[in-house]
C-alpha cells in the first residue's frame, strides 16, 4: 500500500512491529577451521534454501544455487569471495533446510565428509552438530537469523573480522555480538552494573570493555578481587584509613573507592564479599558516592562507577545491595557461543606464538617473514566444537597449552592427554546431569550446613569432583550457598585475558 | 590443440584431495633439480609455500577458460615473480617438474592426452605471465 492511501488505522506503530528476531531464523554453517583460509574462520553459509557448496564460483551444471559465504555483523551481511579451499572439489556439497534446527547435506565431492567425526556421503545435521570435510575445512551448523540485529556505536566497524576487539573481546557470533551491545550501552549511562557468568567466562575482559567504552576511559581501571581480601581489612581496603588507624603502624591509605574517583571500580567475585561488607557499600553507592575512610570523621566524595562481577546465584548478594546495579549483563558460556572456540583459540595461540619464539618456531608457519597462522588439526577444533566447557574461555586456555605442551610433533592436535582432560571434565558434568539418587535436594542442604556453607568442603563431603559440581546442583534445586565465606581453593575467576 | 579444462581440473582435484604429498614433492623435485632456486623461497615456512602453491594453481586451473581474471591475476603472479626474483628462464623449469610430479602422483591415469593437455595449459600460462 503507498503511503498516500495508508490510514491511521492501518500504519503499523513501532511498537507492533516483532519485538524478536527469531522470525526467519535458519541454519547456518559456521567456518571453524580450514586448511587453506584460515583468515576466514567465523565466515557463515546461510542453509535457508536448497544450496549447493563447493570451491570457486558457480558451475554451469550446479543444481542449485551456489552458497556465498558471509561476514555477519550487527546491521551488515557482507558477502566474501568464493571457498579457495583447494581440497574443496567444485561442487562439494548440497545442503538443503529441513528445519530452523535442522539441515540434509549430500556430499559429491572427493573430500570424505563427517557429521560429528561419522563418515557419512548423505546425512542430517542438526545445530551444534560438526560437519568435516577430510583435511580441507570443519563447519559448525548453527542457527542465526538472516541479519544480526543492528546496534549502536562505532564498534562494528572499529577491528576487522574475526579479529580481538579493541578491548579484547573475540566472537563474530550472535551472542558475542549481543553482549557487545550490552557492555556498551552500560557503559554509556555511568551507572553501576553487575556482570554475571560462569567462572571462566571472561567478566573481568566485559569489565574492562566497559571502562574502556566510558567516559571515565582516561583514567586506570582499578581492579581487586573481593574474595582475595581480608575480612579484618575488607573497610579499609575499600574506604581507606587515616595512618596508624585501626591499627597502629597502618599507613594511611585511599581505599579502592578513592582511588576510583572518576574511573571505574572492577570488584569481581562480589558474591564473596560478607553480606555486612555489602551493607557498608550500600551508602556509597547511592549518595553521590560519599563515604568516610576509616578514622576520619569528614564525609569524602568519590565519583566512581562500580562494576561487580560474580559466579554466584542472585540470592548470594543481599537484595539491597543487588537492587544498587541499575544495569545486569550476563556473560555467556562458549556453550551459548561454539562458533566463537576456532577464532578464541586462534587468539589464544596467537599471543602465546608472540610471547614465545621457540613455540612459534615449532607451530606457527610464516608467511613472509612474520608468525602466521599456528599448524592446527582439524581433529582438535572438531572436538572443541564438542565439548561442555565448565570453565569456558580459561578452560579452553589450558586445554590449548596442554595440547602444546603435549605435541608430539610440530603440529597442535587433539593428543591422548587433550583427550583424557575434555573426557575428565565431560565426566563432571554428566555427575551434575545424572545426580546420583542420594544427592538429592536435603543432601546438598545438609552438607552446606554440615560445613559451614563452604561449596568446596560440601562438595567434597558429597563426593563431588569439585565446587562447580556442586554450584551446578545448587542451581538445579533453586538452592544458594549465601552466607558462606568462599574459600575460594578451587580457583576464582579473575585473570581473564580473552573472551 | 585446445585446452580442456575439465580434464585439468579433475585429475589436480584428484590429486589435491588425497594428501598433502604433491605440493610437498612438487617443491623437493624443484629443488633437487635447480638448487638455485630454494633461496627465492625464504620468506615463508614451507608448509605454509606448499599451501599458497596448492591454492594458487587450483585457482589458476579454475579459470583457465576465464581470460579475464587470468590478465588480472597473472600480471600480479608476474610482478610477485619480479619482485622475488624469479626469471624467464626458470618458468619452464617449473613446468617440468610439475608435469614429472603429475605423472607421480596420477601413475598410470597420466595418460599422454592429459600430459598433452597439461603441458599446452602451462605453457599458455606462462606465455601469459610473461607477456
Amino acid at each position: 500500500m503507498s503511503s498516500t492511501t495508508s490510514t491511521a488505522t492501518d500504519r503499523v506503530l513501532p511498537w507492533e512491529k516483532p519485538r524478536t528476531t527469531a522470525a526467519g531464523r535458519h541454519p547456518h554453517l559456521v567456518l571453524a577451521w580450514s586448511l587453506d583460509e584460515t583468515e576466514r574462520l567465523g565466515e557463515a553459509i546461510a542453509i535457508d534454501k536448497t544450496t549447493c557448496i563447493g570451491r570457486g564460483g558457480p558451475l554451469a551444471d550446479d543444481p542449485a544455487p551456489r552458497a556465498t559465504p558471509l561476514r555477519m555483523r550487527p546491521g551488515t551481511t557482507s558477502p566474501c569471495p568464493p571457498i579457495a579451499c583447494s581440497r574443496i572439489s567444485r561442487l562439494q556439497v548440497i545442503a538443503e533446510p529441513k528445519g530452523p534446527e535442522l539441515i540434509e547435506v549430500r556430499s559429491i565431492g572427493r573430500a570424505v565428509m563427517r557429521i560429528n567425526g561419522r563418515p557419512t556421503a548423505v546425512g542430517e545435521a542438526r545445530v551444534g552438530d560438526v560437519i568435516e570435510f577430510h583435511n580441507a575445512a570443519v563447519y559448525l551448523v548453527t542457527n542465526r537469523p538472516p541479519i544480526l540485529p543492528p546496534i549502536t556505536g562505532e564498534l562494528v566497524n572499529a577491528f576487522p573480522f574475526g579479529a580481538p576487539d579493541p578491548f579484547g573481546l573475540v566472537g563474530e557470533s550472535e551472542a558475542a555480538w549481543q553482549l557487545r551491545a550490552a557492555l556498551a550501552f552500560a557503559a554509556s549511562t555511568d551507572r553501576h552494573v553487575l556482570l554475571l557468568g560462569e567462572s571462566g567466562s571472561g567478566k573481568e575482559l566485559a569489565a574492562r570493555s566497559i571502562h574502556g567504552l566510558s567516559s571515565r576511559r582516561s583514567k586506570m581501571l582499578v581492579s581487586r578481587n573481593a574474595a582475595t581480601m581480608p575480612h579484618s581489612l575488607l573497610d579499609a581496603e575499600l574506604f581507606g584509613n587515616v595512618k596508624n588507624y585501626p591499627n597502629p603502624g597502618m599507613p594511611e591509605r585511599a581505599g579502592l573507592i578513592g582511588e576510583a574517583d572518576g574511573s571505574t571500580l572492577f570488584l569481581d567475585e562480589i558474591g564473596d564479599l560478607p553480606e555486612s561488607h555489602q551493607v557498608h557499600l550500600l551508602r556509597v553507592l547511592d549518595a553521590e558516592g560519599e563515604y568516610q575512610r576509616l578514622g576520619e570523621a569528614k564525609p569524602r566524595r568519590s565519583s566512581f562507577r562500580l562494576v561487580a562481577a560474580t559466579n554466584r546465584p542472585l540470592d548470594a548478594l543481599k537484595h539491597d545491595f543487588l537492587a544498587r546495579f541499575t544495569h545486569r549483563v550476563f556473560i555467556p558460556g562458549l556453550a551459548e557461543r561454539r562458533e566463537d572456540i576456532p577464532l578464541l583459540l586462534g587468539s589464544i595461540l596467537s599471543r602465546v606464538a608472540h610471547k614465545n619464539p621457540t613455540i612459534a618456531a615449532k607451530f606457527f608457519e610464516r608467511r613472509a617473514n612474520q608468525i602466521a597462522e599456528p599448524r592446527l588439526a582439524p581433529d582438535l577444533v572438531a572436538r572443541l566444537l564438542r565439548h561442555s566447557f565448565t570453565h569456558h574461555v580459561r578452560e579452553l586456555d589450558r586445554l590449548a597449552w596442554l595440547a602444546i605442551g603435549t605435541a608430539p610433533s610440530d603440529y597442535i592436535g587433539l593428543t591422548p592427554a587433550v583427550e583424557a582432560e575434555l573426557r575428565d571434565s565431560e565426566e563432571s558434568v554428566a555427575n551434575v546431569t545424572k545426580v546420583p539418587s542420594e544427592i538429592d535436594r536435603e543432601a546438598v542442604e545438609r552438607a552446606l550446613a554440615e560445613n559451614d556453607r563452604s561449596p568446596s568442603r560440601a562438595a567434597k563431603a558429597l563426593g563431588l569432583k569439585n565446587r562447580y559440581v556442586l554450584l551446578r546442583l545448587l542451581k538445579k534445586f533453586g538452592l544458594s550457598a549465601a552466607g558462606n565465606e568462599g574459600d575460594g581453593s578451587d580457583g576464582g575467576d579473575g585473570g581473564d585475558s580473552s573472551t | 590443440m585446445t585446452i580442456d579444462p575439465k580434464s585439468l581440473r579433475d585429475s589436480l582435484e584428484t590429486i589435491l584431495a588425497m594428501d598433502d604429498a604433491f605440493p610437498a614433492r612438487f617443491y623437493s623435485l624443484l629443488f633437487e633439480r635447480h638448487p638455485e632456486v630454494k633461496k627465492l623461497f625464504h620468506r615463508s615456512s614451507p608448509t605454509a609455500q606448499q599451501k599458497m602453491f596448492a591454492q594458487k594453481i587450483c585457482a589458476i586451473v579454475d579459470h583457465v577458460d576465464d581470460p579475464a581474471w587470468l590478465g588480472r591475476e597473472l600480471h600480479s603472479l608476474r610482478e610477485n615473480h619480479d619482485k622475488y626474483g624469479v626469471t624467464p628462464e626458470m618458468y619452464p623449469w617449473v613446468g617440468e617438474v610439475l608435469i614429472e610430479t603429475l605423472r607421480e602422483a596420477l601413475g598410470d591415469a597420466f595418460s599422454p592426452e592429459l600430459e598433452a593437455n597439461w603441458r599446452e595449459a602451462y605453457g599458455a600460462i606462462t606465455n601469459a605471465v610473461l607477456g
